[in-house]
């Protein structure tokens, strides 16, 4: 029964973009040496293009008289509850979305986007590992995957206020900037969230939080699941029409960034005339509009690098602006890994990862290979625009007993205003 | 009265005995006897010379019957040996050598036949047939009759009493012209209707006169039919293609071919590869024997190997067609009609398809129906989520 | 069966037969993944979709197959890399600007063109044995390929290189009479084209599809893709 709704769904979603695809595919495994999980632990079936196993037999199984001859001659067997999970330990285990394999695929093939996919099935089928399927519950339910309730949320953003001395408005009205948070900075990194506040307010931006679209993180997303991918932005959406704000500015989240930006237009009605803007592109805009002054070298004492993350630079192409900003803070400390930009490695933590206790060792491993890349370079600091890396960093530094200090941009803009 | 032996022919005819040696030497190269292993089939000789060999044969054996018939054909394999300049050795084979009987070169008539049936009566089990030109089977043979008899009851009669078979040219071989498409007489090779008899084919369009009279000599010498390649050629001369021996080779192998008949390339003697040329598949021996006496052969005056001496030759594409050029080009109605065919049953797969996403896309929103009910906020569901795939 | 008459069946009726099956496969094929419907995209783009496709293709033909360094992302697979590249490469001079199949092509659709020398396309088809059967090393070895490698997989192994190997065996005149193992080219070449429409090989064409998604994508969102 299983099977049959991560059949139908497969069956739903394959149109032409990804049956032309996957029949592109020349099964050449070029995309296991960009699948930092493949390179990390050496698992073959970690191989980007084994992931799309179950979307490709489905597909081929269904449409194609190749795939029902190989059914016939008993070549290949159709999908079973065993199978699928089977492939959702791969799928939501060990693969971050990060998109990589796209990127080094000499067809081109978007493999990400079509493990995405294939994630649905799994999704449409609740073959989901219990952490995230946990949290999605939670924010399906509470408003937030870390648990977080309206009342916790007010609380908190108080005790923010407090704190770093720096207004918060919520549900203000009139604003015409909506900013949504993350639970991770609201919980983890609050500082992350004052700093954001502080950037804001000495731009003296008309801007505002809202208490029903409080929470940006979209785990539906990271499941796959459509309806709670929609839910979740619906939220978010709604509360900016009642605002009646003219942009939402998507904090420090990385997958939240892809579905509000890419997603949500392909897949449900967005309201009219918002735009949907990465805050990392904000601050750049800011500071390019001379709205918000940085202070010149402040943070060049020791070499420091950025992490790209694949959702706000390789997918979101937000690669010049976080630059730009670096080489003002640490004119002669900045430093690029290898490889960068686009071809960057993902930290590893991404695409629900790491709110999967099983999949902990992976991403450690995963995380050793990024280490290197910083050691590389001899980096004594890293900046990054996603809490959700910065999460994965902050984590795993600790558990390598690395002195490597993590980042956000915002952090340190907020920092180096003058 | 015992026949006179060739040499006593010869001598009787002014031959001096260095004369005669010089001729078998001129034989034995001929027949490419230094070379060929039947000289080691002769075991028990020592070391005898190919020229011995032939000497032997010449002085112990009579001259050899032949009686040359031709059906379906143009004589011009009989004037290919014919008009061979004088003294040739062609002449000498057919004149000193062998006795024929031959219908074109004997003004056919009734005289005519009845010397070739006393000739047939006398050498029975002796004489060699020489068939050009092709049998014909449609009707029982009606659309090649010699006084009043069809050719397949001609050949039958000549066959019986022959020692061996020589099928001279590419139609008395394969069918050659007039076996072409359509075939409408169903002309075809002397060895398709003689299995009884050794028969040998001297494919060629002519057949070259030396390779003809060659064979001729080496039953007489030999007693036997040379050994022969899977199409009943001899070796000795089909046993390498024009292509092996092409004086143009070097230019095939540097890749600088003609273009045409009269550009830069063919002026410097380029390949001719491009031009239609089928050396490669045709195996005779022209570019060794040459014809005119040696003068030149069609490669070497500039013009692509027509391929004479393989069956079909008249049937594998046009003469200035390259060889790897496809024989039968599909026309473009050919080609719409199969792109035509692959979009009908692609058109048809694309209904079915949509259905199965439709029932797919229904049984999925029906469990989501009966599923677990949302919470909060309601789901906007109504939304365009047009997402196909 | 004489082999001239199997030269001349294989040149004629069952080349124009595979032709026809290929025509028609394909065309099927193309019409059948055309028609599963696409998506109109809404997002609001950031870059150029048009910029993009091109730069991937620009990428994807000039800078990609020769340095996989590029990326560097190839640490244990680049012999897929540039063994796929030469194959590739070798596969398109042999077959566009060998002197023999421009005579195909002509005879096919009344073009022709100038040859490349020989010994140039010559050593390209050794360069590309070679290749294929590096890649069939590497399939045999590399334990990624070893998951994805099933028998229709084999079989695109294995009809891609008869050709190829008849082929270079032929112009050298190597071991068979010319008319033999030309009809062992032309068979095995009938046979790869009838298997196109069936296997993976068709991704001569998907690539189209596949490239430009790639380069739509990476353009829309302002990134080289």
């Amino acid at each position: 029964m299983k099977t049959q709704s991560a059949l139908n769904t497969y069956i739903k979603e394959t149109g032409g973009w990804v049956a032309s695809q996957l029949e592109a595919c020349t099964r050449c495994g070029i995309c296991a040496d960009a699948c930092h999980f493949y390179q990390a632990l050496g698992n073959p079936e970690y191989a980007p293009v084994w992931k799309l196993e179950p979307l490709r037999r489905a597909y081929e199984q269904r449409f194609t008289v190749a795939g029902k001859l190989k059914l016939a001659l008993g070549l290949e067997k159709k999908l079973t509850d065993s199978d699928l999970e089977h492939w959702s330990k791969i799928v939501y285990e060990a693969c971050t979305v990060c998109d990589k394999c796209a990127f080094v695929c000499p067809m081109g093939i978007e493999l990400g986007l079509l493990i995405h996919e294939v994630r649905t099935g799994l999704a449409a089928s609740g073959v989901v590992p219990g952490d995230l399927a946990e949290a999605t519950e939670k924010q399906k339910t509470l408003g937030s995957p870390l648990g977080v309730t309206d009342e916790m949320w007010r609380e908190r953003i108080d005790w923010i206020t407090d704190e770093w001395e720096e207004k918060i408005p919520v549900d203000k009205p009139g604003a015409e900037t909506l900013v949504v948070f993350t639970s991770i900075e609201l919980m983890k990194f609050p500082d992350n969230l004052a700093a954001i506040a502080k950037i804001l307010n000495k731009a003296s931006e008309n801007w505002t939080t809202s208490s029903t679209g409080r929470e940006v993180v979209n785990f539906g997303f990271f499941e796959a699941d459509e309806e709670l991918t929609k839910l979740f932005m619906y939220r978010v959406f709604k509360a900016a029409e009642d605002l009646g704000v003219k942009r939402i500015v998507i904090s420090e989240c990385g997958h939240a960034y892809e579905a509000f930006r890419w997603t949500a237009p392909n897949i449900m009605k967005v309201p009219k005339g918002i735009e949907i803007i990465h805050i990392t592109e904000l601050i750049h805009q800011l500071w390019k509009n001379g709205r918000i002054k940085i202070k010149e070298g402040a943070f060049d004492d020791g070499v420091i690098t950025f992490h790209d993350s694949c959702k706000i630079q390789r997918l979101g192409g937000l690669i010049k602006q976080p630059r730009e900003v670096l080489k003002v803070l640490a004119p002669k400390n900045f430093k690029e890994m290898t490889p960068n930009k686009e071809q960057a490695m993902c930290c590893g933590g991404g695409g629900g990862v790491i709110s999967i206790k099983e999949a902990e060792a992976n991403r450690y491993a995963v995380f050793e290979m990024k280490m290197e890349q910083m050691q590389d370079i001899k980096a004594e600091a890293v900046c990054m625009v996603c809490s959700n890396c910065r999460l994965q960093f902050v984590d795993s530094l600790a558990h390598f007993n690395s002195t490597i200090k993590v980042h956000s941009l915002a952090e340190l803009v907020s920092k180096a205003l003058v | 009265m015992k026949e006179k032996t060739i040499y006593e022919h010869l001598r009787d005819k002014g031959l001096s005995r260095r004369d005669f040696m010089k001729l078998c030497g001129t034989i034995a190269g001929m027949m490419g006897l230094e070379f060929s292993p039947p000289v080691k089939a002769l075991g028990k000789l020592a070391h005898p010379t190919p020229a011995e060999v032939v000497a032997r044969a010449l002085t112990t054996k009579p001259k050899l019957p032949i009686i040359w018939l031709e059906f379906q054909d143009c004589a011009g394999c009989s004037e290919a040996i014919s008009r061979s300049s004088s003294p040739s050795l062609a002449k000498l084979v057919l004149n000193d050598i062998a006795i024929e009987y031959h219908e074109t070169l004997m003004a056919a008539g009734s005289q005519a036949e009845k010397a070739k049936e006393e000739c047939m009566e006398k050498y029975r089990g002796k004489y060699v047939l020489v068939v050009e030109g092709s049998p014909t089977v449609a009707d029982d043979g009606i659309y090649c009759v010699v006084a009043g008899k069809s050719n397949l009851d001609l050949l039958k009669e000549a066959t019986a009493g022959a020692a061996a078979v020589i099928a001279t040219g590419n139609c008395a071989s394969f069918g050659g012209i007039p076996g072409a498409n359509p075939n409408p007489t169903r002309a075809c090779g002397v060895a398709d209707l003689i299995k009884d008899k050794p028969v040998i084919n001297i494919p060629g369009c002519p057949a070259i006169p030396e390779v003809t009279t060659g064979t001729i000599l080496y039953f007489l010498i030999m007693g036997e039919l040379p050994k022969t390649d899977h199409l009943l050629r001899p070796l000795t001369f089909y046993g390498h293609t024009i292509h092996d021996h092409c004086l143009r080779r070097p230019f095939y192998e540097a890749g600088k071919f003609a273009e045409s008949f009269d550009d830069e390339g063919a002026r410097k003697g380029y390949c001719l590869y491009k031009l239609g040329c089928k050396g490669p598949t045709t195996y005779n021996a022209c570019a060794a024997l040459k014809w005119e006496q040696g003068l030149s052969y069609p490669v070497q005056s500039g013009h692509p190997c027509l391929g004479c001496s393989e069956p079909h030759f008249w049937d594998g594409g046009g003469f200035y067609q390259g060889q790897s050029a496809a024989l039968i080009p599909p026309e473009s109605k050919t080609t719409a009609v199969a792109a035509g065919v692959g979009v009908a049953i692609g058109a048809a797969l694309a209904g079915v398809n949509a259905a199965k996403k439709g029932r797919a896309k229904k049984a999925l929103t029906s469990i989501s129906a009966v599923g677990p009910g949302e919470s909060g906020a309601k789901p906007i569901s109504q939304s365009e989520s047009k997402k196909e795939g | 069966m004489d082999w001239s008459e199997i030269l001349r069946f294989s040149r004629g009726p069952l080349f124009h037969l595979s032709l026809i099956i290929f025509i028609a496969g394909m065309t099927y094929r193309l019409l059948r993944i055309v028609l599963l419907g696409w998506e109109r995209d809404r997002t609001k783009r950031q870059g150029s979709k048009l910029w993009g496709t091109i730069l991937n293709y620009l990428r994807g033909l000039i800078i990609l197959p020769f340095i996989p360094w590029v990326r560097r992302t190839f640490r244990n697979n680049a012999l897929t890399f540039i063994a796929g590249g030469f194959f590739h490469l070798s596969l398109f001079v042999v077959l566009a600007f060998g002197a023999a199949h421009i005579l195909v092509w002509q005879s096919l659709c009344g073009i022709s063109w100038k040859p490349l020398p020989t010994p140039i396309v010559d050593w390209l088809a050794a360069v590309g044995i070679i290749s294929l059967l590096v890649l069939l090393i590497n399939r045999l070895t590399h334990p990624v390929l070893k998951l994805l490698t099933k028998l229709p997989i084999w079989i695109n192994w294995t009809v891609v290189f008869l050709p190829f190997i008849t082929g270079y065996i032929m112009t050298h005149h190597l071991w068979f009479r010319y008319e033999v193992i030309f009809s062992l080219h032309m068979i095995s070449v009938c046979l790869l084209l009838i298997w196109i429409p069936l296997g993976r090989i068709s991704h001569f064409l998907f690539y189209f599809f596949s490239k430009t998604i790639h380069g739509a994508q990476a353009g829309k969102r302002a990134v080289t893709p």
